[in-house]
């Protein structure tokens, strides 16, 4: 294999700026360097960095593209009695909302004022929104699109680890592996850079992925590199049940371990005895020869000891993402994917670990500081005493006026425009009408509304139903810190300038408290926002105290927690997990047969996911004409038995329908797909939305919805002409 | 108002889990559960005996419920102690210690004993009604007396017997070739015994088996050491003395005459609902504890029966010609779960309606039928599982629309059959193809349509069941650097214009510039193009 030098080489110079890619949480590094005289004002070359190593995918190669200004926002809109937008003034916009903001909660209570918020905004706006959700407007009602995303791992984490930070350790601890165990991610495509922390166990044959589709990730396992299980949809908490039996009727099981750092074990044990590997494999559709493979393959591991002839040299880690975590039963799952990693006695230990990968650019910085429904900042619970405490006194406010949990995502959109519900919402980082479940019900839920307003950088399809849009800077044009899914804080730098008329976040909040007469400071500026959130931080678990601007931008490996005066914590749970009594709790958790799945019989089951060339609800890359070009429209794939089955040919229009909506895309026929299973991206907009037919149950511990199992029927269109 | 009395009788995995499932109403104080079990171990799952006779599998491993869970939530419950009586009329139970213990509803969950076929040298006691009224004391809740060196396997004890055989390497005959036979069979062979299996049908596994699947299945086992002696049914067994004067099995000997000799028989001859208890109270019984769809006694409606001692049967149904009730229990732990978990739903919901006192209004709710149920061999080396109606064959007359698609395959140990109604499966069989029997087994369980090439169902056990496997790896649309979307025929392009290092192609292309796992790809379709001069790669 040729190692040449990296082609991304840059001379850096005065005027380059080193800062990260805008897209997922593997953050990866960049340099941007001014390309005068051009349409795209900065040259994008990747940087080394520990999570991406000098790569960059496509996505973060053109992802300076969305500077060049096309499509841009460049001055509030507020929508007339026409119905149609018009560009305004600032303060007559911030003036509109204000009042709007002061009239809901004269008349509805300030509960009736929603803050919905997102996993992409920095540290210091993720704070300062939930700061100005309960001081400045004194509502419960905030949360955001995280509950989408990162809430059934974070429970599951917090649950038994007592913290929950994504990796507890840093991403190139996985190189040393020599067995890595994904559960539902496709790392290959949504993280791509990743994969590269995958070769040392593809090179010893430990690659295990488990995913319903043959995905470029699964792919990753062939030829020898590992393993590739392909669970029926939804199955995934009773193959880890049946792993975990193996685990223990084998002897697999690290005693010493369980006795000496966990709770719980006796249950376990207990609620695995039933999932024997022929039982497992009559809900899984795995055969029991592979289900008894894997347990052994993942307990190989030789506890520190160097490889011996036939063993292989590294530890295991077990990895969990959506796939798995995006059920009605998705806290459970994690939970059973760690509680099996506990049996193998692998968290904590050095070489191995559990870990779940977060998904948004600041995934996890987005869940630590108080955009949470109930959560404080520093990832302290809104019920503590003793944090509500602490709070009220950074902030300079009553304990008392800082309100008490409001209600997770879902629940709080199902209240929109109903009585005792949300009446004034503000959206902040998130295209609510693309990528929350049951979309169609979203979307009437904002037509109800007595004031939408947005704050986007473009028009996205949820700005396009406000009645104000604000617009806002974007990533290269504004400063502030991220927390990369390794729990490590890095500094998002400014690179250009942002087009006149926009304004940051930071400001716009300062802005509307100051017209809401709200009490405590509003610090405008990122780096002072960085240092009221320290303090606030503060002897949390997520405690950011020692951590400064400074110290980033001089390189400094923060992971917190990094409490004031300590070096920070690359390395959690190496002596003790985050209880009080410092175990780690094993909760044992029970497969009940899903509601939809059952009652449909004989219909197809839709797993919803991402492409390689799109972000999210696509906001922002289907705007980037190589990544919109690539993957221009929503493409179903099927399975050609089951094309062939219902009269479709690959690239015909069909549609996908249930009981909530319908949903259209070009037919793409695959052997890489279950036939059981069809697989729509949920990047696209209006009757290619994949949310039209997910549900919006939910998962009783994290209220995460179910996107991963929506029982569909599918049908060829005939398109019309014209 | 008092508690809802509940009293289960039989600990077992099906009493286990109903007992779990009663636990919110315990709690909650609507539900009074008191538990008699027999055996005093916690409850385990008699599935996994088999493996835990080879030592395969520890005790800790198959325990799978926590009777102080139990008791935490309110419930008590007796371990050891045998229930000797039921007095229907003033609805109590009477343990073996002569305590008796009142009910509003008693559930028998008492589960199954193991058959012991009819063989000169073995006792079989009777267990009609009449001699259950001079001997319950001493046939309720026991085994039948087996002599040394001959054993069932069905409990712990049994499980210890057939381990020390096991452990000694000794050799092992195994009378019966139905699935838990052939479980022990195999696990035995695999732990180091010498394992002879004896039937009297053509093949293993006849009632889940076709002659195709059950030939295939034969030679399976030949091929992993288990001998099989087939069309052999067992008359007598004789007897040696041990050097320590005690008399134990020594041969088992066929109808026709053969003589098989061995250190431990091993009787796998099915089971027998354990159903004595309810015989004596004069409760209607047939294969096992005659209830409705409902798990009530047809006799009566205060009693239940789940798992192993239930006979389910529709009330009124009418004896079949040959004298008996149709149906018998299932001998399959998932049945009996979903029996447990369903009774306990409608006595919870009894119990929290605020009923409590009068038993005697039955739940009117039915639990929906169970599915034919899918059977699975457990074992290592061999896969087969089966469900279903498999006797048809392809060439049939299909008068009633059923078809059968078949792949045999005897020298390498495969054969799948399946039998359809209109692209249903109604049954089949898989032997030697774990992956095709996973996706049938779904298919069978959610009633899904089959694709119309049933073909496709044998190719996911096959080596081009991935297709990038055999695809062409240097086809021009091949996809060499996944995390640029960057072709074969894109490098080419980028070659053909210069490029000439993996540094050039990721300069031009940005292959290889994410995670970098492409890298030595990229240099092979370079080396490639330098190779064939340029010529274009779908030339060839």
């Amino acid at each position: 294999m040729t190692t040449l030098a990296e082609p991304s080489v840059v001379p850096q110079h005065a005027a380059a700026t080193a800062t990260h890619c805008p897209y997922c949480a593997l953050q990866c590094a960049m340099t941007l360097t001014p390309a005068a005289g051009r349409a795209v004002p900065v040259e994008v070359a990747p940087r080394d960095f520990p999570t991406n190593r000098g790569g960059l995918c496509k996505k973060g190669w053109t992802s300076a593209e969305l500077l060049g200004g096309a499509g841009r926002l460049t001055a509030p809109l507020v929508r007339g009695a026409d119905g149609r937008f018009t560009e305004t003034g600032w303060d007559e916009a911030l003036d509109l909302v204000a009042r709007g903001i002061r009239r809901t909660r004269l008349e509805h209570g300030a509960d009736a004022v929603g803050v919905f918020g997102g996993g992409g905004l920095t540290n210091e706006k993720a704070y300062l929104l939930g700061k100005f959700a309960r001081i400045a407007v004194g509502t419960s009602r905030i949360d955001y699109n995280g509950r989408f995303c990162m809430s059934s791992a974070a429970a599951a984490g917090s649950r038994a680890f007592g913290l929950d930070r994504g990796l507890p350790f840093p991403v190139e601890d996985l190189d040393g592996a020599s067995t890595i165990l994904l559960l539902g991610t496709n790392v290959a495509e949504t993280m791509p850079p990743f994969a590269g922390h995958l070769a040392g166990a593809q090179s010893a044959g430990g690659l295990i992925v488990v995913d319903p589709r043959r995905t470029p990730t699964a792919r990753l396992a062939g030829d020898g590199a590992g393993l590739h299980v392909q669970p029926t949809p939804g199955s995934d908490l009773a193959l880890l049940l049946g792993i975990t039996h193996v685990v223990f009727a084998e002897g697999l099981v690290d005693e010493g371990y369980l006795a000496a750092r966990t709770s719980g074990a006796r249950g376990l044990r207990r609620s695995v005895a039933a999932w024997w590997p022929e039982r497992t494999a009559s809900v899984t559709g795995v055969p029991a020869a592979t289900i008894r493979a894997v347990a052994r393959r993942l307990a190989s591991r030789p506890a520190g000891d160097a490889g011996t002839a036939g063993r292989p040299a590294g530890g295991t880690y077990i990895l969990t993402g959506r796939g798995v975590e995006q059920h009605i039963d998705g806290t459970d799952t994690a939970t059973a994917a760690i509680n099996l990693a506990l049996a193998l006695g692998l968290p904590g230990t050095p070489g191995s670990g559990y870990g779940t990968l977060t998904g948004q650019g600041n995934g996890q910085g987005g869940r630590e500081h108080g955009q949470k429904a109930d959560q404080l900042p520093g990832y302290r619970k809104i019920t503590d005493p003793a944090a509500r405490a602490h709070l009220a006194a950074v902030w300079g406010v009553p304990e008392a006026s800082i309100p008490g949990p409001g209600v997770p995502a879902v629940e709080l959109l199902a209240s929109l425009g109903r009585p005792g519900g949300v009446r004034t919402l503000l959206v902040h980082g998130s295209n609510l009408v693309v990528s929350a479940p049951n979309a169609a019900s979203v979307r009437s839920g904002l037509g109800r509304l007595d004031l939408l307003v947005v704050c986007d950088f473009f028009l996205s399809e949820t700005a396009a139903l406000a009645d104000v849009v604000l617009p806002v800077r974007q990533w290269a044009e504004e400063e502030g810190t991220m927390t990369s899914l390794e729990g490590r804080v890095i500094r998002r730098l400014r690179a250009v300038a942002a087009p006149d008329g926009v304004r940051d976040e930071l400001q716009i909040l300062a802005e509307l408290a100051r017209r809401l007469d709200a009490p405590s400071a509003w610090p405008d500026e990122p780096r002072a926002v960085f240092e009221e959130l320290r303090l606030a931080s503060e002897g949390g678990i997520a405690d950011y105290s020692g951590i400064d601007y400074g110290l980033l931008d001089a390189g400094e490996a923060a992971h917190w927690p990094y409490p004031r005066g300590s070096t920070g914590t690359p390395r959690l749970f190496a002596d003790r997990f985050a209880h009080p009594d410092g175990l780690a709790r094993i909760v044992s958790v029970a497969r009940h047969p899903h509601p939809e799945r059952e009652a449909a019989a004989a219909r197809l089951t839709l797993v919803t996911g991402r492409l390689l060339e799109h972000y999210q609800s696509g906001a922002q890359t289907r705007r980037v004409a190589e990544l919109r070009d690539a993957q221009p429209v929503a493409r179903i794939t099927l399975h050609p038995a089951t094309a062939e089955a219902h009269g479709i040919a690959d690239g015909d229009p069909i549609e996908l329908g249930n009981d909530r909506g319908r949903v259209r895309g070009l037919a793409s026929l695959s052997t890489d797909i279950r036939p059981d299973t069809l697989f729509a991206p949920f990047h696209y907009p209006g009757d290619e939305t994949a949310n039209l037919v997910t549900s919006d149950a939910v998962d009783p511990v994290s209220s995460m919805p179910e996107f991963k199992t929506a029982a569909v029927t599918v049908r060829r269109i005939i398109v019309e002409a014209g | 108002m008092r508690p809802f009395r509940i009293v289960l009788v039989g600990y077992g995995p099906v009493g286990a889990r109903f007992a779990e499932e009663l636990l919110p109403g315990l709690r909650n104080g609507r539900i009074a559960l008191t538990v008699v079990g027999a055996e005093t171990a916690d409850p385990y799952n008699r599935v996994l005996v088999a493996e835990h006779a080879v030592g395969a599998v520890g005790l800790d491993s198959m325990l799978i419920a926590d009777p102080d869970a139990l008791r935490d939530a309110g419930a008590r419950v007796l371990t050891g102690v045998a229930a000797r009586r039921v007095d229907r009329a003033a609805r109590t139970v009477e343990l073996a210690d002569g305590e008796r213990i009142g009910y509003d509803r008693l559930v028998l969950a008492t589960g199954a004993r193991a058959n012991i076929p009819t063989l000169d040298g073995v006792d079989r006691p009777r267990r009609d009604a009449g001699t259950l009224e001079r001997f319950g004391d001493r046939l309720i809740g026991a085994d039948d007396p087996l002599p040394a060196g001959v054993t069932a396997l069905r409990d712990l004890e049994d499980a210890a017997r057939v381990r020390e055989a096991v452990t000694a390497g000794a050799r092992i005959v195994v009378l019966g070739a139905g699935v838990l036979g052939l479980e022990i069979a195999l696990a035995a062979a695999h732990a180091g015994a010498q394992v002879c299996v004896v039937h009297h049908g053509p093949h293993p596994m006849p009632r889940n088996l076709d002659r195709g699947g059950g030939t295939v299945l034969g030679r399976a086992l030949r091929r992993t050491g288990v001998s099989v002696i087939a069309h052999s049914r067992a008359e007598a067994i004789a007897f040696r003395d041990d050097a320590d004067g005690r008399r134990r099995f020594d041969m088992l000997v066929t109808a026709d005459g053969k003589q098989i000799r061995g250190d431990l028989l091993l009787l796998s001859c099915g089971v027998t609902a354990r159903s004595e208890l309810a015989t004596l109270a004069g409760l209607r019984t047939a294969g096992g504890i005659v209830v409705d769809e409902g798990l009530a006694s047809w006799t009566d409606p205060a009693v239940h029966a789940i798992g192993d001692c239930a006979h389910v049967v529709p009330r009124g149904t009418e004896p079949a010609a040959g004298g008996g009730l149709p149906g018998a229990p299932s001998g399959l732990i998932g049945p009996g779960w979903r029996q447990a978990e369903w009774l306990a739903a409608q006595l919870s919901e009894e119990a929290g309606a605020g009923a409590g006192a009068s038993g005697a209004d039955a739940v009117d709710a039915v639990m929906p039928p169970e599915r034919e149920p899918v059977v699975m061999l457990k074992a290592e080396h061999v896969d087969v599982v089966a469900a279903g109606r498999v006797d048809a064959e392809p060439w049939d007359d299909p008068a009633d629309g059923t078809a059968v698609a078949q792949w045999a395959d005897p020298e390498h140990h495969r054969y799948v059959k399946m039998v359809t109604a209109e692209g249903r499966l109604t049954g089949f069989v898989s032997v030697g193809m774990p992956r095709t029997a996973a996706e049938l087994t779904l298919l069978f369980e959610r009633g899904d349509e089959l694709p119309a090439d049933r073909s496709l169902l044998l190719r996911f056990d096959g080596p081009d069941h991935d297709p990038a496997a055999a695809a062409d790896a240097f086809a021009p649309a091949t996809t060499v650097c996944w995390c640029n979307a960057v072709t074969v025929e894109r490098i080419e392009a980028s070659a053909a214009c210069g490029a000439a290092s993996v540094a050039d192609v990721g300069r031009d292309t940005r292959a290889g510039t994410g995670c970098g796992g492409c890298k030595g790809r990229i240099a092979e379709v370079l080396a490639r193009f330098a190779e064939t001069g340029g010529a274009p790669s779908q030339v060839g």
